[in-house]
């Protein structure tokens, strides 16, 4: 949160407008009428609008306008006072109890619980009974029932800001409590205190008018908007103006306020954008487009560009360009790359769940149904994408103790899984799925299926969650970093499941195994496939592309791998490199070679032209680099 | 599970125990005399003579630790004395009205969660849509109503100008069940408009939030039909912090309700409650808040112990 702020939002124009007029209108109330409020014409009761009484007359012939306007003034000034009185006490209770802890702490916390246990207009009523009704009662009645939420929220945010470095530091300069208080994190914490500020005057208003409506509360002739309420509710019928009056003067009053609050705490703590698009399923065009497959493939992108729409100003951003990605059958392919490289999203985009405002621009998608028949998941319609999805491709995530839903049994997700595309018995369904459990090694499968997933550990879940994404036998299987989150030790363990289950799987299992981890790509992949600022650099066969890296890249990755390096390097006794640099942002992108800023053989020529993927002569891997081993043959040969 | 609801069922009793002394003691903590500050009001004197009689009345004049024992104990077989105005004991006024109130915010309750519960989660599901738009303008203004304003207003609206329905007053369901909806129904949906403009935005933003998360897109990365992702995945999940802010709300509420039952004239507890301050009916003023107290902090139990059968984590 950040306060004071310099430029006035434009946002808070109107609300400040309303309410300043509003106020201005009620406090300048001579010079607007000069009627006086409680000036009684018996004679003259319940008139209509006149020249001289624009709003006509009450049950008593006094002045309506008059009356709103005057008693507008009582009902805010209640209303302002009591929520100052609240705020000033609630926010050193909370200043002081977060501030100094201990004892300080415990008092100012179980005071404001305490009041905070009691229903308000009932606290309200019980005072009134013992003072009777009146002005100052009610000042006080409301600022006790209010100042508890300032106290929490002052108390909640001075933790919040004293941990921050400013504090900690000015603390270890020596400056004295007090000052720290006062000048450094009061200051700090005004955003919050001034959005509780305007939710609580509306809250008084309402208790306010609602109490003198009660006639418990401001006390008869001076006026009040619930008193004037309570007075025409009787005369509706013959007077619905006195009625209407009042009643829209306290909403008006109410919403303003309510609208001044709304804005501020959106200026405060601005949200991001929201499109009015269904997040939920992803997909949804109506229609497939005609997917297409080369014989021998499970799934494949040619010449796929993701483009990231910003609204109708800005021109869309390609996050991912012109991928050509093919996932031979039953083989192991690894996309590899750094965060930001675009290999989560190519994943996704096989699976149908881009986020909406990435769409595909050009490229074809297809992967392969245990039909036989090639789909295409982004463009097809969602109630046929949940037929695919789970039952013919599956993926498996990063994040082990979010993926799995906390409040459902693990049970109930796989059975869930399970009956969403095969009709089974419940008994059956349950048989299936802790034989799963069984296959990817959890003990006691039968007792791990009646488990949350918080009683399970984070290999456990990455276990659970396996047995979901084969339990309908898919054919394709997406694994976005499956090992990223977990210990080393736990890390092979699921690498070595992996493995197993593929080799063991009947009907065969393609998958495409996502990491920026190459020693465990090593460990398990046939093809490697090397993304770099939304771009394929290399690909090839694993061992090759491992042994002997063509693109700078490839090897720069390598060479910052731990494990491979004491393999490769411990002779030597080299120290471990790290990449200079970060990958260019998707909307800055360099023109010519995209990794030249970072690539140390990078020379004038890289800036020039930006490289093709050139083909190495026995056509089994590629390279996107002028000084590939294979680029000076590919250049020749164009230029023939 | 039963270590957690018996924890949470002594720390509720504890709870009462504090409410009701300070209840007990808000009379004693003022300075001056209680009877005399009861019976003077605006500066009105009153009769040495009758403060004698009030004070002996409510047993003021009996030691302060003997009044907070008695007052206990009694509370505990829900015997708070008689009212100063007709002698009537309290707890059998309170036995015969409390079941009205309840009756009323029960029905206020279902209407609030059949409809903020469903437009919360469709607002949620597509946020800055047209129909989220459209709801979160008309609850913004709701929200800005005071529940005596609108009820106030759906009596001038349905029965004086179209005559749908009675403007109010009570008959029992066994004598009349058709009449008895017929009056439940204009301050029923006055309760349920106020818990309804809560409940929808609650929904709206916890629905907001789960959708975001990651067990959300497994779902649907298992193919499991949308439906069934945002009943099970979304809207399952964002109940737990739904009933919490009920629970919460349900005691501004019980206050509330103490407006529009006086609109409406509906005879439960809070009609009672306003005439017991009006008359300044000490002993019936301060039994109803402890027993209402009390429904609030039981609701507060009952909150804890859904809130724990939905979220398992909570359950330790």
């Amino acid at each position: 949160m950040r306060f004071p702020r310099v430029s006035f939002p434009r946002r808070m124009i109107l609300p400040s407008l309303l309410l300043v007029l509003l106020i201005g209108s009620m406090f300048a109330a001579p010079l607007l009428t000069s009627a006086d409020p409680l000036q009684i014409a018996i004679s003259k009761r319940l008139a209509g609008p006149s020249w001289a009484h624009p709003f006509g007359q009450d049950e008593f012939g006094r002045d309506r306008l008059a009356r709103v306007l005057y008693g507008g003034q009582v009902s805010l000034s209640v209303a302002f006072l009591a929520s100052f009185i609240a705020t000033a006490i609630g926010t050193f209770i909370g200043l002081v109890g977060a501030y100094f802890r201990g004892p300080f702490e415990f008092v100012a916390m179980r005071v404001s619980d305490v009041v905070l246990f009691f229903p308000p207009i009932l606290l309200a009523l019980l005072v009134v009974t013992i003072f009777g009704p009146g002005v100052y009662t009610m000042i006080a009645v409301l600022a006790l029932l209010y100042f508890p939420s300032f106290s929490r929220i002052a108390y909640s945010e001075t933790l919040r800001v004293s941990s921050l470095d400013f504090v900690e530091a000015s603390r270890a300069l020596g400056t004295k409590p007090r000052r720290i208080v006062f000048s450094t994190v009061l200051p700090n914490i005004l955003g919050a205190i001034s959005v509780q500020f305007s939710l609580t005057a509306a809250a008084t208003i309402t208790v306010e008018s609602g109490l003198s409506f009660l006639g418990l509360g401001v006390v008869p002739p001076a006026p009040s908007w619930g008193q004037m309420i309570r007075g025409a509710r009787a005369m509706m019928e013959q007077d619905p103006l006195g009625l209407f009056v009042p009643c829209a003067a306290l909403c008006v009053t109410i919403y303003s306020i309510n609208l001044f609050c709304d804005r501020l705490r959106d200026v405060l703590d601005p949200k991001g954008l929201e499109d009015g698009k269904d997040s939920v399923s992803p997909t949804g065009k109506n229609g497939a487009a005609p997917a297409e497959l080369a014989d021998g493939n499970a799934a494949e992108l040619r010449g796929l560009t993701l483009s990231l729409s910003r609204g109708k100003k800005a021109e869309p951003v390609d996050l991912v360009r012109d991928i050509t990605l093919t996932l031979p059958r039953n083989q192991c392919t690894a996309l590899v790359g750094e965060s930001g490289s675009g290999k989560s999203l190519t994943s996704l985009a096989l699976m149908g769940l881009l986020p909406s405002a990435i769409r595909p621009s050009s490229g074809h998608i297809a992967i392969e149904r245990k039909s036989g028949a090639p789909v295409d998941l982004v463009s097809l319609a969602a109630k046929e994408a949940e037929k695919v999805r789970g039952n013919d491709i599956a993926m498996i995530f990063q994040e082990p103790m979010t993926s799995l839903n906390p409040v459902l049994k693990v049970g109930a997700q796989m059975v869930e899984t399970l009956q969403a595309h095969r009709k089974t018995t419940s008994d059956e369904a349950r048989k299936t799925c802790v034989a799963a459990l069984d296959r990817v090694g959890i003990p006691e499968a039968e007792r791990r299926f009646e488990s949350y997933p918080h009683e399970l550990s984070g290999g456990m879940r990455q276990r659970v969650m396996i047995a979901m994404a084969l339990l309908c036998e898919p054919k394709v299987l997406i694994a976005d970093e499956p090992t990223t989150a977990l210990d080393v030790t736990i890390q092979a363990e699921i690498i070595d499941l992996l493995r197993d289950l593929r080799a063991n799987q009947e009907a065969g299992l393609s998958m495409l195994f996502i990491s920026h981890n190459l020693g465990i790509v090593a460990d398990i992949a046939d093809r490697v496939v090397v993304m770099y600022s939304g771009e394929i650099v290399e690909e090839g066969p694993a061992g090759d592309v491992l042994s002997d890296p063509h693109h700078p890249y490839t090897k720069a990755l390598l060479e910052s791998m731990p494990s491979l390096h004491d393999e490769k390097h411990s002779a030597r006794g080299d120290r471990l490199g790290a990449i200079a640099g970060t990958p260019p942002l998707p909307q800055a992108r360099l023109s010519g070679c995209a990794f030249r800023d970072r690539c140390p053989i990078a020379r004038d020529a890289c800036a020039e032209t930006h490289p093709d993927l050139y083909l190495a002569a026995d056509a089994t891997r590629a390279a996107r680099c002028l000084f590939a081993p294979d680029a000076a043959n590919a250049l020749k040969e164009a230029v023939s | 599970m039963l270590r957690f609801a018996l924890n949470k069922g002594l720390a509720a009793l504890l709870m009462l125990w504090v409410v009701g002394t300070i209840i007990f003691s808000v009379l004693f903590i003022i300075p001056g005399d209680p009877a005399e500050l009861l019976l003077t009001s605006d500066g009105a004197s009153a009769s040495q003579e009758s403060i004698e009689n009030l004070r002996k009345e409510m047993g003021l004049d009996k030691p302060l630790i003997t009044q907070y024992l008695e007052f206990l104990a009694g509370a505990a077989h829900f015997d708070f004395g008689q009212s100063l105005i007709d002698h009537v004991p309290v707890g059998e006024t309170i036995a015969l009205r409390l079941p009205r109130t309840i009756e009323l915010i029960l029905a206020g309750l279902f209407l609030g969660l059949v409809t903020g519960i469903p437009s919360g989660t469709w607002a949620g599901l597509r946020p800055g849509g047209s129909f989220d738009r459209t709801i979160s303008a008309a609850n913004a203004v709701l929200i800005s109503v005071p529940g005596f304003v609108i009820g106030t207003l759906f009596i001038y609206l349905f029965a004086q100008v179209l005559h749908w329905l009675p403007a109010g007053g009570y008959v029992s369901f066994t004598s009349d069940p058709l009449l008895h909806l017929k009056l439940l129904a204009l301050p029923a949906i006055t309760v349920g408009l106020h818990l309804f403009s809560i409940i929808f935005r609650m929904t709206r933003a916890s629905v907001l939030e789960m959708r975001t998360h990651d067990w959300v897109r497994t779902a649907v990365a298992k193919g499991l039909r949308r439906k069934l992702v945002v009943r099970r995945h979304v809207v399952r999940n964002a109940l737990g912090p739904i009933v919490t802010v009920v629970g919460l709300q349900m005691g501004i509420l019980l206050g509330s309700t103490v407006l529009i039952e006086f609109i409406y004239n509906w005879p439960g507890l809070s009609g009672y409650l306003v005439t017991a301050v009006q008359q300044r009916d000490y002993p019936s003023v301060r039994a109803i808040i402890l027993v209402v107290s009390a429904l609030f902090i039981l609701i507060n139990f009952m909150v804890e112990m859904i809130y724990s059968l939905l979220d398992p984590r909570i359950r330790l």
